[in-house]
């Protein structure tokens, strides 16, 4: 199966993760933050009479898969919280890049509807590049952007103008098998060669069908994976100014040279490198895997019913290269950010709606009731919310790497990426020839001067 | 494309006395204003929706292209989007993946398809039904067909997978496993339409060809198939216009993967325009994959016209 949902890492598939405590925290978290709004002059909507309604159009994907439309729990609240406004829900298709080339036409057409779209984190040097998206450096106060985690809105930001409000995160990390590794007398492996022999060893025992499964598939996601290997390096794809390529061809050898060795070494299925998050998570709920690099969902996924392998589950940061970086490795960033339309014609609407769903209140219920990672700094670091939830446990301890999404030719340089890593590790191209050639298409994508 | 210009004529044997030339033309004239103005709804809609389309992406084709939030931006005609596309290797190799592919995917299903044909036209009992199963496949919607494809190869729980391990996951095995899939779904077109041209055969021949004491075999390449030429004719012009246009299963079942060796000139020329936002070289990948389609048709046609006219049934 691959189904059209997931096809991009930010993808959702985690089944909600509810419990009546997480439901009071969330209750008391809403009447409070209500109340801080209330008090905030900043982008709320002021002192208009309750007969003029304004509505809105959100255009959002589906977040949740399973339970409540996490998309309209956050409505019913933001509507209760603002009278006055109006959220007209239009679903946007799964597939992330069949939902930006629909929000591109619709958008560069002229159409003033949708106020608001969820959009990727990969999409603000593109959309604002071509003026697809508000600037909201120009429509927000200074003081809104000091509310989300370090780095956020660093990723949403091109050309000194901030896009997208960080709505909510994702990113990578290392799930493990509790039980397997005990019974081996197993540590959490720490760098990446500690992984395969690892899962080799637990292959070679019979204990487990594949070693460790992860996203190997010619699709952003490989994208997502690679950097990953290839931040443990220290390797850098852009210079400081997103302008111009510094890919080390000898990083990069080695990286795909590792990642073929996890293939022919059998810590990983031949398979891997058709992978994408379904068939990886589908391998580790059914038991076949050992690890599994995944997103967040990935923890209540597994615990949810139709797993086999519940209880057995554990979470920890990505490894690390030995005699590269420093452990732990980098998780990759995912997610989706919130973007006003140029066209809107109700910002001061939309911009009420963004301060709701980044602030506490909303942001609380996301990460609560639904395993999101929460872009509110505040709600990331409640303990209650951490408790409820086992990878926020690690988010502490993770460190970051944003894929080169700050160039507008981002797409092309990510298909640089992902086809060649997908040819070698397929075994079709050699490393070190697919290195040269990432080079070369990097090199064109960032002149321009090519498909 | 549907200019109305075979306009019935009057009925000039109901015209009483001498042949009025003036008052026919008179007539001919005015059925004409009619038919023009019973076509102008569906000439429009076309106009609009088809050939408007047509030509704007061939100038598009030709233009330094900006795409922003105030809409598109031309500047200045050009013509180095066709020299990006010609110097591109992505380029030359969805060029080069999508001509196999055709060429594979037609010859398989047009003789696939002509034997089917034999088959069911000789069937006495049961070939209302057996031709319903066979349309099943070219009834689902080529979308449906590659995720139910997407379960058979799938690499971790694909029914294939005991046997022919990652399918997918190899340029070579990738590309006969959507050229499968694709005959699977279309040979049953190439039936229905083999089948309509066999019946249209009059038994005679093949009661002459019996008497005159030719076997099957001879009948076959001396009857049938020279009659067949003309309906086997069309079936490879519809397959090649569609095979050439190939985009939904690779989209689906590899994402142009390994790699991009299963990236088709359709999926380049969405992927330019609706991912990198390069409608400029992304209408010229388009552009000149119609025109390859176009030339490819006309000397078909060409060729297969010069046949028919040499090749006279002579059995």
């Amino acid at each position: 199966m691959k189904p059209l949902l997931m096809k991009s890492p930010a993808r959702r598939k985690g089944a909600p993760h509810r419990t009546t405590g997480s439901r009071i925290l969330a209750t008391s978290a809403i009447a409070m933050s209500v109340a801080a709004f209330a008090a905030a002059p900043s982008a709320s909507a002021t002192a208009k009479n309750a007969s003029s309604v304004t509505t809105i159009t959100w255009w959002a994907s589906p977040i949740s898969t399973s339970g409540p439309d996490l998309r309209k729990v956050l409505i019913a609240d933001f509507e209760k919280a603002y009278p006055n406004i109006k959220v007209n829900l239009q679903t946007a298709p799964t597939d992330t890049d069949t939902n930006r080339a629909d929000l591109v036409t619709t958008i560069s057409g002229g159409a003033n509807t949708p106020d608001v779209f969820m959009g990727d984190v990969i999409w603000p040097g593109q959309f604002g590049a071509h003026s697809l998206a508000l600037s909201l450096t120009k429509v927000m106060p200074k003081s809104f952007f000091s509310r989300f985690a370090s780095g956020l809105v660093a990723g949403a930001t091109y050309n000194g103008q901030v896009y997208g409000a960080p709505f909510f995160q994702d990113q990578g990390f290392l799930y493990y098998r509790t039980d397997l590794l005990k019974a081996a007398g197993m540590a959490v492996p720490t760098t990446w060669q500690q992984l395969q022999t690892d899962a080799v060893t637990l292959v070679k025992a019979n204990k487990v069908k594949y070693g460790f499964v992860w996203e190997g598939d010619a699709y952003e996601g490989g994208t997502c994976d690679f950097m990953e290997y290839y931040a443990d390096t220290g390797g850098q794809v852009l210079n400081a100014s997103d302008s111009a390529s510094v890919l080390n061809l000898a990083d990069v050898t080695k990286v795909l040279t590792f990642m073929r060795g996890l293939v022919t070494s059998g810590a990983s299925p031949q398979a891997v490198d058709t992978f994408q998050e379904p068939e990886a998570a589908a391998a580790f709920q059914d038991g076949d895997a050992a690890f599994i690099r995944n997103w967040d969902y990935q923890y209540a996924a597994a615990q949810a019913k139709g797993s086999d392998v519940i209880g057995k589950v554990g979470v920890a940061p990505l490894p690390t290269f030995a005699g590269g970086e420093a452990y732990p490795g980098y998780s990759n960033i995912g997610g989706w950010n919130l973007y006003i339309n140029p066209h809107s014609k109700n910002v001061s609407a939309d911009t009420s709606f963004i301060n709701y769903m980044t602030g506490t209140a909303a942001e609380t219920v996301m990460a609560t009731q639904f395993s999101e990672i929460p872009t509110n700094a505040a709600v990331r670091a409640n303990p209650a919310v951490a408790r409820l939830n086992p990878p926020f446990a690690v988010l502490a301890k993770t460190r970051l790497v944003p894929r080169p999404a700050q160039n507008p030719n981002y797409p092309k340089i990510s298909q640089a990426i992902y086809t060649n890593m997908n040819s070698a590790l397929a075994g079709s191209t050699s490393p070190s020839k697919a290195a040269t050639d990432m080079a070369s298409q990097l090199s064109a994508a960032l002149g321009s001067s090519g498909l | 494309m549907l200019a109305p210009t075979e306009i019935a004529p009057g009925p000039p044997a109901t015209l009483p006395g001498p042949p009025r030339v003036s008052h026919e033309d008179l007539i001919r004239r005015n059925l004409a204003r009619l038919g023009w103005g019973f076509t102008a709804p569906a000439l429009i809609v076309i106009a609009a929706f088809t050939i408007f389309p047509i030509l704007f992406s061939i100038i598009v084709s030709f233009e330094k292209v900006n795409v922003s939030g105030s809409g598109f931006s031309f500047s200045g005609l050009t013509a180095s989007n066709y020299s990006i596309v010609i110097k591109a290797a992505l380029w030359h190799h969805a060029l080069w993946f999508t001509t196999l592919y055709t060429v594979v995917t037609v010859l398989s299903e047009i003789v696939l398809g002509t034997l089917f044909a034999l088959v069911l036209e000789r069937l006495t009992a049961g070939r209302g039904p057996m031709m319903a199963l066979l349309l099943i496949p070219w009834s689902l919607i080529t979308v449906v067909s590659a995720e139910l494809w997407g379960y058979i190869y799938n690499s971790s729980y694909g029914l294939l997978e005991g046997l022919f391990p990652n399918v997918l996951g190899h340029p070579f095995s990738a590309t006969i496993a959507l050229m499968v899939a694709d005959i699977w779904k279309t040979t049953p077109f190439v039936t229905i339409i083999v089948l309509a041209g066999l019946v249209m055969i009059p038994t005679e021949l093949f009661e002459a060809s019996e008497v005159d004491g030719a076997g099957g075999w001879k009948t076959f390449w001396r009857v049938t198939l020279p009659l067949l030429r003309p309906t086997l004719g069309i079936a490879v012009l519809f397959r090649v216009l569609q095979a050439f246009g190939l985009f939904d299963l690779p989209y689906v079942l590899t994402t142009g993967g390994p790699g991009t060796s299963t990236e088709s000139l359709a999926m380049l020329a969405y992927n330019t325009m609706f991912t990198d936002l390069d409608f400029g070289p992304g209408t010229a990948v388009a552009t000149s994959t119609a025109l390859i389609v176009l030339v490819m048709s006309l000397v078909f046609l060409r060729v297969f016209k010069a046949q028919v006219g040499k090749e006279t049934p002579n059995a």
